[in-house]
């Protein structure tokens, strides 16, 4: 069998089971919609909250109106007591309180410094986060307009007056995600684990596709033939990948720091890697679904692991060594600092070079394990 | 019963992959979602300070930073280039700039600026880090306020505050008083990953009866009531694993549990009969085990992301929430918090469950399909014998 009835048989069999053709070009198309569908509208805002207003005072309604003028909450309810606005959240009319306490305006004048009370649902991290910003940020700002006020009163000139109500200034600057989207926070890394995975089933159920039958993959060498699979199904991958960091990135609006040809070259030893965990898998599976269901179990594990939602260091340093046996891992971190973060190509070596190490030794691992079955798999019974 | 229940028991035995699917897997899966997050509280995160004013409150400053139980300084930069290196290369997550001269500034009163550059990309990192760096800033202002407050004389510590901090707050996060992350987003994984096991088991069960028996000695007589009598078997092992996790949650951990048991057993069982549904839908789809898996996972393996639970339903604009919809793991998600957290009477907590009675719709669906598929292979067994 020449090469190119070889690479024409392995494109025919690629093409020709469906299986394949849904996972690849279904399940990456698919995903990259669905992915970013319930994060579109990237942050919460508006969150329903009741004021408890015990005070009644110019100061406290003044306060009412910078709370609900603030993005993160509105104000949709008042109550007179604090178990009225507990029955509302109870019944979820709304997710935060804010009480003012009593007397709230006339122990600010005494310098006693009341306190004022928020409670957010925290069954909804987001939402309870949303919720404790914006009536800190109102009371921060109440807070500010009191002193700047008794600094007047204490005759300082208001332009002094309005720098010096604090020793110190805080410039807070969100950094790589500035408009803190969700989007742009779970879609760049997702999509490199959804690449993986596909592929690593595309591969798989190739494997497991040939296993039961007869045909050319039989009287080709299995390295002859491993290499033209990996080929294929890497050209194929480069090209939903330029979709992906491309068209689709694009799309979301999510930033595109990294330079084409940096992507392209990152790019590789993944592919390559994540083609052999395929290959490996199919090889050792009596069945072809089940490339399918440890693909799909794997998914959480490494999405949670791979150190974008939980920062590495609060995980358990077995888990992350575990974790750092796939792909997924290194690739979502550089892709991050490349595409995301604007990293230099000098900074994501250590990844780089550890995805080419993997790259290698799961090329190996699935040589040898695709060697084996394929020698093994006339004897085998349909188990 | 005891015919079908001792047909199940060996094509467990010989099927390893199904038995376990069904045993150990979703318990390691488990086991290993939990470890990730076990610390619950992210501590002492790594950031980096460049301080431009090596004095006495640019120090205290810096202590102040790393006093506070979320960050840690990891080093001292001498310029802001090698901090932004930092950041990018992941050695750090945030750094802060202390510019020149901040003591005499503070002493003059010229309230100096002091940037902090946070890594955003990571949301709940940057959350964590912002709200972090504000405290210890408050800390650190109102300290000095209050000590030149003092210094004027004619204040005693009490007014000196109070003058320092005009309006003080108290934040309560209402049930998960320690903000614990492993209490947060554990509880929601379990579940969704509860319902990848059972969607995909269901697949492998029928998948084994189809392979070990055939279509038509399986399914020929009566084959609603035969694919009933093979799953029956199962519904017991998925709802004693959705029973495991609920004990592990809240009579291990005792995280805080302000509901009924019962109600949040009752709507498991709805949900591992709608995941077994549309598990049964995606098999007699095509009959092709490997075809249904790739269904099962386009369909279950976002779920934790529809959920609600890192972001909310509100949020979500109308096909998000149709998607969601779908999926019966947030159906369930919604009665376990309603039980769990709000402690909810159980007709209010219920009621979350009356649209799967949608699910009815791809039951019917799968009775069809089953006819159809019994019909074609006795057409082509005529065919053949003819």
């Amino acid at each position: 069998m020449n090469l190119f009835t070889l690479i024409k048989a392995e494109l025919k069999a690629l093409l020709s089971n469906p299986v394949v053709v849904l996972t690849v070009f279904g399940g990456v198309v698919f995903y990259s919609f669905l992915y970013p569908l319930p994060y579109s509208n990237q942050t919460p805002r508006e969150q329903h909250i009741s004021v408890v207003n015990l005070d009644m005072s110019q100061t406290s309604f003044k306060l009412e109106r910078m709370v609900d003028a603030t993005p993160q909450v509105k104000v949709v309810r008042r109550d007179h007591t604090l178990e009225q606005a507990r029955d509302a959240f109870m019944k979820g009319d709304v997710s935060g309180i804010l009480v003012i306490p009593e007397h709230f305006y006339k122990d600010i004048l005494l310098g006693k410094s009341p306190t004022l009370a928020y409670a957010g649902d925290a069954s909804y991290f987001l939402v309870y986060g949303t919720i404790v910003e914006g009536l800190a940020k109102a009371g921060g700002t109440l807070a500010a307009q009191t002193k700047v006020t008794k600094l007047l009163l204490d005759g300082q000139p208001l332009s002094l007056a309005a720098d010096q109500y604090a020793a110190t200034q805080l410039n807070l600057k969100p950094t790589f995600n500035p408009r803190m989207g969700y989007v742009d926070y779970v879609v760049p890394a997702v999509f490199v684990l959804i690449l993986q995975q596909t592929m690593a089933m595309a591969a798989g159920l190739m494997v497991g596709t040939q296993k039961l039958g007869k045909g050319y993959w039989r009287k080709v060498h299995p390295a002859r033939l491993l290499v033209v699979r990996f080929t294929l199904l890497t050209v194929i991958y480069y090209l939903l990948s330029m979709y992906y960091f491309g068209a689709s990135f694009s799309l979301q609006g999510v930033s595109q720091l990294a330079h084409a040809s940096q992507l392209l070259t990152l790019l590789l030893p993944f592919l390559i890697a994540s083609c052999a965990i395929g290959i490996w898998l199919g090889s050792i599976t009596p069945r072809r679904e089940l490339v399918t269901l440890v693909v799909l179990v794997s998914s959480m594990p490494l999405v949670f692991s791979a150190g974008f939602i939980w920062p590495v260091e609060a995980i358990p340093s077995p888990i992350v060594w575990l974790s750092q046996l796939f792909p997924s891992t290194p690739a979502i971190q550089s892709f991050l600092a490349l595409n995301q973060m604007g990293a230099e190509w000098s900074q994501i070596r250590v990844e780089y070079s550890q995805l080419w190490l993997q790259a290698i030794v799961w090329c190996l691992v699935g040589y040898f394990a695709y060697k084996k079955s394929v020698n093994l798999d006339f004897r085998a019974v349909r188990y | 019963m005891r015919k079908q229940l001792s047909s199940q028991f060996s094509i467990i035995r010989r099927d390893k992959w199904l038995l376990s699917s069904l045993t150990w897997l979703p318990i390691a899966l488990a086991v290993m979602i939990w470890a990730i997050f076990s610390q619950g509280i992210a501590r002492d995160l790594p950031i980096g300070v460049v301080n431009f004013t090596p004095g006495k409150l640019s120090q205290q400053l810096v202590r102040y930073y790393d006093a506070t139980s979320t960050m840690k300084v990891h080093q001292q930069y001498s310029s802001v280039a090698q901090a932004k290196d930092a950041l990018v290369s992941g050695d750090i997550y945030a750094y802060a700039i202390i510019p020149t001269q901040f003591d005499t500034d503070i002493y003059k009163k010229l309230a100096p600026q002091v940037s902090v550059y946070y890594n955003s990309q990571m949301i709940l990192v940057g959350k964590l880090l912002s709200s972090a760096f504000t405290q210890a800033q408050g800390t650190f202002n109102a300290q000095l306020s209050t000590i030149s407050n003092m210094a004027k004389g004619d204040a005693t510590l009490l007014s000196a505050m109070g003058q320092a901090v005009p309006v003080r707050t108290q934040i309560t996060p209402l049930f998960n008083k320690n903000s614990n992350y492993a209490q947060f987003l554990v509880s929601a994984i379990i579940p969704a990953l509860w319902q990848i096991v059972v969607v995909v088991s269901t697949i492998l069960i029928l998948a084994a009866n189809h392979r070990d028996k055939g279509l038509q000695p399986w399914l020929s007589t009566s084959p609603i009531t035969s694919v009933v009598r093979t799953l029956l078997p199962y519904t017991l092992v998925f709802a004693l694993q959705g029973f495991a996790f609920l004990v592990w949650f809240y009579l291990g951990f005792e995280w805080p549990m302000n509901g009924s048991f019962e109600v949040i057993l009752l709507a498991q069982w709805v949900t591992l009969i709608a995941c077994m549904i549309m598990g049964s839908l995606f098999f007699f789809l095509t009959l092709d085990p490997a075809r249904a898996m790739s269904f099962a996972g386009a369909f279950t393996a976002p779920s934790f992301a529809f959920m609600g639970i890192t972001f909310p339903v509100t949020d979500m604009n109308s096909l998000a929430q149709w998607w969601r919809d779908l999926l019966p793991a947030s159906h369930y998600i919604e009665v376990q918090v309603s039980q769990v957290s709000y402690g909810h009477a159980w007709y209010e907590s219920l009621r979350h469950l009356t649209p799967m009675l949608g699910y009815a719709l791809p039951l019917l669906l799968c009775i069809a399909l089953i006819h159809k598929h019994l019909k074609a292979t006795q057409q082509t067994a005529l065919k053949e014998s003819a």
